[in-house]
């Protein structure tokens, strides 16, 4: 995630300002990884403990999967430039999942997390998602990239999520940041998704910057602090947060007055272990209490669906 | 465009608080409460983040005020913090140790919070009202210009200047609050003159 890991000093990067990078694409196994590791620290003396430490595997898995997997077919350049010239996301989900390589990832994906210990629910649905015809995994598929979940076949829909997320970073990975242009306020770049949550970040050459988070892709960009992430007002920002002692929290809900929806906003600039997804879900406390405001939630994250 | 919207409400009627979220469709219900019984006794409090111009000097950089408490929902407010702002063109979150200073400044005991004046002989400020201190300002500045103004210079050439009163304005204001200043200002033959539009 970071702009620059060298340790070796850099004198010419003193008293020059350098304007924060609009999109950080994924490096699909290091990013699996990363939110893999989060989810287990995570999990320590949580009371979401089973939960985070079940999610850990899942992301494990899609890291372990990420690394194997060969690098994607990049997406043609004149779609890239098609994109870019009339302000639409590169990456055409539907076309992506109807594709035989998502389909694989996914058959692998489903027979890695199978010794995974789960409740018996997770594992009933885990068995008929592997037993279903491929016609129903691909009409679920397209919800997944329509990012409309049918409540009544979640816990299918959230490990298809899991996997597609994997073709998805992978394939983001392969595009080139400098071709992608802003699609609008809180739409990703690359293939058009709700962000999970947003993060100020504090890595060289973006401090104090804040970047959303693609729950699809993986993606991240850059988008202008206080300011609503669902309808893109800058009027009536508010921040909430559960009320402590001394310490100010890092995780906290952005508010909108002008359209009632309030996104999370990870302040990984005064705590760097903080991690999109991961966080989001370990921060189901503030979700319960926001359930109590006037607020919905905008945020978008499959492992953290109907709050 | 936010498709997950448009289907909460459904979700909430359908699940009753457990079966609609991811936690309770993949058997987790009890982690759920958990965490549901951890939050009950807490309150959310509000902070705010607020932009703004510092107020030091021409370069005007973009600064992030943080607060404790929102006016706009009738609390009092408390600045806890400020920062430069990352999405100003100008200092792209970058401050001077002044600026980087600020908050000191904002909650300093010796602040100036109203006019005051120090008389001429006197030891100490005395508060005055707003009326008090521009009536007084408006009489000093007119007899001094009457006493001072240079029309023309020894050789006879108009100038018009008066040397004697200097002016100084603040930066973080608009091209028309500058733009104003600076004809007022000139207009009565002010030389000693800093503000925003000399930038």
């Amino acid at each position: 995630m970071s702009g620059s890991q060298s340790l070796q000093p850099d004198p010419s990067a003193i008293g020059r300002l350098s304007k924060a990078p609009f999109a950080l694409l994924p490096d699909a196994p290091r990013l699996f990884r990363r939110r893999s590791e989060r989810f287990e620290a995570l999990a320590e003396g949580s009371h979401l403990s089973p939960y985070l430490h079940f999610l850990a595997r899942l992301t494990a898995a899609q890291a372990d999967i990420a690394a194997e997997l060969p690098v994607p077919v990049p997406i043609a350049s004149e779609q890239v430039e098609r994109a870019r010239a009339n302000q639409m996301p590169p990456l055409d989900r539907n076309v992506m999942i109807a594709a035989p390589g998502p389909q694989d990832v996914v058959d692998r994906f489903l027979t890695a997390i199978e010794p995974a210990e789960k409740p018996r629910q997770a594992a009933d649905a885990l068995r008929g998602l592997r037993e279903a015809t491929r016609e129903t995994r691909e009409a679920m598929l397209r919800n997944v990239a329509a990012d409309s979940i049918p409540f009544e076949s979640l816990p299918q829909h959230v490990y298809l999520s899991a996997a597609v997320q994997i073709y998805a970073a992978k394939l983001a990975g392969t595009l080139d940041a400098s071709r992608l242009v802003p699609i609008g306020t809180g739409l990703c770049p690359v293939c058009g998704g709700p962000p999970v949550s947003s993060m100020v970040v504090g890595h060289q050459g973006a401090e104090g910057a804040r970047y959303a988070a693609c729950a699809f892709c993986g993606t991240s960009w850059n988008e202008v602090r206080i300011k609503c992430l669902a309808c893109g007002t800058t009027k009536g920002i508010g921040y909430k947060a559960a009320e402590t002692e001394g310490e100010e929290a890092t995780v906290k809900a952005e508010t909108c007055d002008e359209c009632r929806s309030w996104v999370k906003i990870l302040y990984q600039n005064k705590n760097p272990s903080l991690e999109a997804v991961a966080d989001d879900v370990a921060s189901l406390g503030l979700d319960l209490l926001m359930q109590e405001t006037e607020y919905r939630r905008a945020g978008f994250d499959p492992f953290l669906l109907g709050y | 465009m936010n498709m997950e919207l448009s289907r909460r409400g459904f979700l909430k009627v359908a699940g009753a608080g457990v079966a609609g979220t991811s936690l309770g469709a993949m058997g987790f219900g009890e982690a759920e409460a958990a965490v549901a019984a951890h939050v009950r006794p807490l309150k959310l409090a509000n902070t705010t983040e607020a932009r703004n111009t510092c107020p030091y000097c021409s370069v005007a950089c973009g600064i992030i005020i943080y607060s404790k408490g929102d006016i706009r929902k009738k609390e009092r407010a408390e600045v806890v913090h400020i920062e430069g702002d990352a999405d100003h063109p100008t200092n792209l979150g970058t401050l001077c140790p002044k600026g980087a200073a600020l908050k000191d400044f904002v909650s300093s005991p010796t602040r100036l919070q109203y006019p005051m004046v120090r008389k001429p002989g006197s030891d100490r400020f005395e508060r005055i009202s707003w009326d008090e201190a521009l009536n007084r300002i408006a009489r000093l500045m007119k007899d001094d210009r009457d006493a001072n103004f240079l029309a023309a210079n020894d050789a006879g050439v108009p100038v018009n200047r008066w040397t004697t009163t200097g002016f100084l304005a603040a930066s973080a204001t608009t091209n028309e609050t500058a733009w104003t200043t600076f004809k007022v200002v000139k207009a009565l033959g002010i030389v000693g003159f800093d503000n925003q539009a000399r930038v």
